[in-house]
């Protein structure tokens, strides 16, 4: 069944109210900013965090710890997701690796890291390997999912093999890297951020969250939490930006 | 010179599709060739056109000679538009400007003006399919191969495809080659039609029609005659 724009809209903002409904009565029944803060307050520390000097330079770390990572587990993961596509063999070759990499606790990849890197390092590395084997399965899985009829007319037509890869296969297999990248990213975030608060790099959002959490300001901690909702879904829907702007034939 | 297939033989899986079997092809002539379902027509059009490999064949003729192919079902880039899809099988020497124009002739003998920057997913089945006779003729080709493209559409559209195709065709009479079940499609677009037996192949009926395709009425007398000729020799 289809959902008008309108309705669609009107049961978002539902949502939301319910959840801001939910932790007021929370907030109401503990009666304690330590334990839970109220909405409105922890709404004003958000604004007093973001209007604060340093909130760019804390802020932008993330970001580009995130970006960074994610330009990596880009790069290899196209890379390897398309060989391995092509190829059968290294797909057998390189499937037990990903699904290690998928499978090792993010926790333990943290400590290692916290031994292996410095501080501003072991986020990227954590949001690499996390991310890295969600883009890599998903482009296996586009290249698999080409049409092979597609594949037998451009071989037919004596279309050159460089020219097949090109603009055959990789249009193909965008819808499956944006699809990719947005799983990726929304479990990215997230390990950057516990990297961050583990590994204490100078700047950071999960430095700034543990810094809050050690005084007990349970309203800076959520206030954190929501700014790192906040990038999230920016990105999220840059995501989807690009996926409206570069699959235009669905 | 035209073009010959002598002495082919093939079989898949210990069954005998084709045993010592003869053929020619007029060049700059539509040769349709008909069968009943299963007979090997498309195994014929496959090793004609170098997919398949015989058992043995010698062929004449085809040295040097370059394929279009136009399939059952339209085979169309989903992310090209029209025109993309046109210019994706053009030759690489052409510049930007000359595939542009080429396509946009081709797309305009087919009727397709208007839609060329429309994606395959905005076209109905039976504009897809003159998409791919479109880009068949714009592929730098001597022979089309065309493996029953009018499959599942309704004798109307058709009739509209078999008009579109002479429309393109009269422009560089290149050699075709068109495998089929249906009698009806040999009659309305076959200037030489061959019928093929059950297993092995054998031909049990060569015909040729001089009419153009486009005035073709399968009402009329001698298309009535010739139809009841070539089921005889289908089911023969």
């Amino acid at each position: 069944m289809k959902i008008s724009f309108a309705k669609k809209h009107f049961i978002g903002i539902a949502s939301v109210v319910t959840m801001l409904l939910i932790w007021k009565i929370m907030a109401i029944y503990f009666d304690s900013s330590i334990i839970v803060p109220h909405p409105e307050d922890t709404l004003i520390t958000v604004i007093k965090l973001m209007s604060n000097a340093g909130f760019l330079k804390i802020a932008s770390a993330t970001i580009i710890r995130g970006l960074v990572g994610f330009i990596i587990s880009a790069i290899l993961g196209i890379a390897i997701g398309i060989l391995a596509g092509i190829n059968t063999e290294f797909n057998t070759f390189i499937s037990p690796i990903l699904v290690t990499i998928r499978s090792i606790p993010v926790i333990a990849l943290i400590l290692l890291a916290l031994i292996w890197f410095n501080s501003g390092t072991v986020p990227i590395f954590i949001a690499m390997l996390t991310m890295f084997p969600f883009i890599c399965t998903n482009v296996v899985e586009g290249i698999r999912s080409v049409d092979q009829d597609l594949i037998e007319m451009a071989r037919f037509y004596r279309i050159s093999k460089q020219k097949i890869i090109f603009e055959v296969y990789i249009p193909a297999i965008i819808p499956f890297i944006i699809s990719g990248t947005s799983s990726a990213m929304g479990i990215g975030w997230r390990a950057i951020i516990i990297g961050e608060v583990l590994s204490q790099p100078r700047y950071g959002i999960g430095t700034s969250m543990q810094s809050a959490q050690i005084f007990l300001n349970v309203e800076a901690v959520i206030a954190w939490t929501l700014i790192a909702i906040l990038i999230s879904s920016v990105f999220e829907k840059i995501i989807r930006w690009c996926e409206v702007k570069m699959v235009t034939w669905k | 010179m035209g073009l010959e297939i002598k002495n082919l033989n093939k079989s898949y899986d210990g069954i005998n599709l084709f045993r010592d079997f003869n053929l020619s092809f007029p060049e700059e002539t539509i040769t349709c060739i008909l069968g009943p379902s299963g007979c090997g027509k498309t195994t014929l059009l496959n090793i004609i056109g170098k997919i398949t490999v015989p058992d043995s064949c010698e062929f004449q003729g085809f040295d040097n000679k370059l394929f279009s192919y136009i399939f059952q079902e339209a085979r169309l880039l989903p992310w090209k538009s029209v025109q993309g899809n046109i210019e994706f099988v053009m030759r690489s020497d052409l510049s930007a400007s000359e595939r542009h124009e080429q396509a946009s002739r081709f797309i305009k003998i087919v009727n397709l003006e208007g839609f060329a920057g429309y994606y395959p997913s905005r076209l109905s089945g039976g504009m897809r399919q003159r998409v791919s006779i479109a880009r068949a003729f714009a592929c730098h080709s001597d022979i089309i191969l065309m493996d029953e493209p009018l499959k599942g559409l309704d004798l109307a559209l058709k009739q509209n495809m078999i008009r579109w195709f002479s429309e393109i065709w009269k422009a560089d009479r290149r050699t075709v080659i068109f495998v089929t079940h249906d009698v009806d499609e040999a009659l309305l677009f076959g200037k030489e039609i061959v019928v093929l037996s059950k297993l092995p192949a054998q031909i049990v009926a060569h015909e040729k029609i001089e009419i153009p395709a486009e005035n073709r009425q399968l009402e009329d007398p001698f298309f009535k005659k010739l139809k009841q000729k070539l089921v005889k020799a289908l089911d023969a």
